[in-house]
C-alpha cells in the first residue's frame, strides 16, 4: 500500500446537498496525482497549529487528479469549522492515502455487505463504484445506510441507478425516525440486518460511530458470521 | 530533542494513520495503536502521525524539557 504523503490541493467544489451533509471536491496541486484504494482516508491540516481531521475519500479511485469527501456538518468541530469556511480556490494541505479499510482483491468473500451509519457511507461509496465500475464485480453486494431521517439522505438517485444497471447491487436506506409514510427499512441498521438473510461467505465492511460498530458486529457474531471477515472504521 | 510518546488506548480507535506515517514507531495490536520502538520513525514523521491521529491520542512530550509538544497545550 502506497505510504502517505503531503499533498496541497485546491477547493474546486461545494455542493451543499441538505442541513446534515455537504459534499467537497479538491483538485490536487501538488503532487497532481494520486494513488488511493476505495475506502482509504486524508488527513486535513485544519488550523495554524497543526491540527488535523481525518476524512474519507467519497470519490472514484479510478480519478486521480482530485478527491471528494463527505461532510456531516452537525458536529461544528474545529474541521467542520474550517471546511465551511474556506472559499473556492483556496488551497488545502493534508496527508494521505491512509487507512486499512479496504476491500483485498482475491479476498475469499463470496459476496461483500457494506454498513455504514451517517457519513460512514463515504467510504463505502467510493468502495461501491470501484467495485462495480472499475472492478466489474459480480458479486453480490449490498449496502445498509442507517440514518435518521429521509431528508438527510443523499446520493439516492446514484444508488438506485447503480442498482439499475448492476444486478448485483442492492441498497437498502434504513431510518430510525421515518415518516408514516417510509416503506423501507426503519430502526437501527441492526434491525434491519436481524431480519435479513446474511449471505454465507461474505465479508462485512462497517463504517460509522463506535456503538454501531459494536452493536453490528455483536449481531454479526451472534449469527454465525465469522469475525475475521468482519472489517471496520471507526468514526468517533 | 528526544521525543517520549505515548498511546492513551482509551481514545484510540484503531484508524491506524500514525502506523501509515510512522510504521516503525507504531503497531496496531487488538484494534488500539502501541508504541513499538521510540526512536523507530524520524521525529517529524512521529509528529505528524501524532497530529493525524484523529481523536488525538498520541501525545509527544520533550524528554529534556518536559514540554508537551503535542497536543498542544
Amino acid at each position: 500500500m502506497q505510504r502517505p504523503q503531503e499533498y496541497t490541493a485546491i477547493f474546486e467544489n461545494v455542493e451543499v446537498y441538505n442541513e446534515k451533509f455537504t459534499h467537497l471536491h479538491f483538485e490536487l496541486k501538488n503532487p497532481f496525482r494520486i494513488n488511493f484504494k476505495a475506502g482509504q482516508f486524508v488527513s486535513i491540516k485544519v488550523n495554524d497549529d497543526g491540527v488535523r481531521r481525518a476524512y474519507s475519500i467519497c470519490s472514484d479511485p479510478d480519478i486521480d487528479h482530485g478527491i471528494e469527501i463527505l461532510l456531516d456538518t452537525d458536529p461544528q468541530g474545529i474541521g467542520v469549522k474550517y471546511l465551511q469556511n474556506l472559499k473556492l480556490g483556496e488551497e488545502v494541505s493534508f496527508h494521505g492515502p491512509m487507512g486499512r479499510f479496504v476491500i483485498e482483491d482475491g479476498a475469499d468473500e463470496e459476496s461483500l455487505v457494506l454498513v455504514g451509519t451517517g457519513s460512514g457511507v463515504a467510504p463505502l461509496h467510493s468502495m461501491v463504484v470501484d467495485q462495480l465500475k472499475n472492478k466489474d464485480d459480480k458479486r453480490p453486494i449490498t449496502l445498509y445506510w442507517g440514518l435518521r431521517y429521509a431528508a438527510h439522505l443523499v446520493w439516492q438517485d446514484e444508488f438506485s441507478r447503480w442498482a439499475k444497471t448492476f444486478p448485483n447491487f442492492k441498497f437498502h436506506p434504513t431510518l430510525s425516525k421515518a415518516e408514516k409514510e417510509w416503506s423501507l427499512c426503519r430502526g437501527r441498521v441492526t434491525n434491519c440486518l436481524q431480519v435479513h438473510d446474511l449471505p454465507p461467505n461474505a465479508g462485512y465492511y462497517l463504517c460509522g460511530g463506535k456503538a454501531m460498530i459494536d452493536d453490528v458486529k455483536k449481531l454479526l457474531i451472534d449469527r454465525g458470521v465469522d469475525p475475521k471477515k468482519i472489517h471496520h472504521e471507526k468514526f468517533f | 530533542m528526544k521525543y517520549k510518546i505515548s498511546v492513551d488506548k482509551d481514545k484510540c480507535i484503531g484508524a491506524a494513520s500514525c502506523i501509515g506515517i510512522a510504521p516503525k514507531t507504531f503497531k496496531l495490536e487488538d484494534d488500539v495503536a502501541l508504541v513499538v520502538d521510540q526512536a523507530g520513525d524520524d521525529q517529524d514523521a512521529q509528529l505528524l502521525a501524532a497530529q493525524s491521529c484523529p481523536t488525538g491520542a498520541i501525545k509527544i512530550t520533550d524528554q529534556e524539557t518536559g514540554e508537551q509538544l503535542w497536543p498542544k497545550k
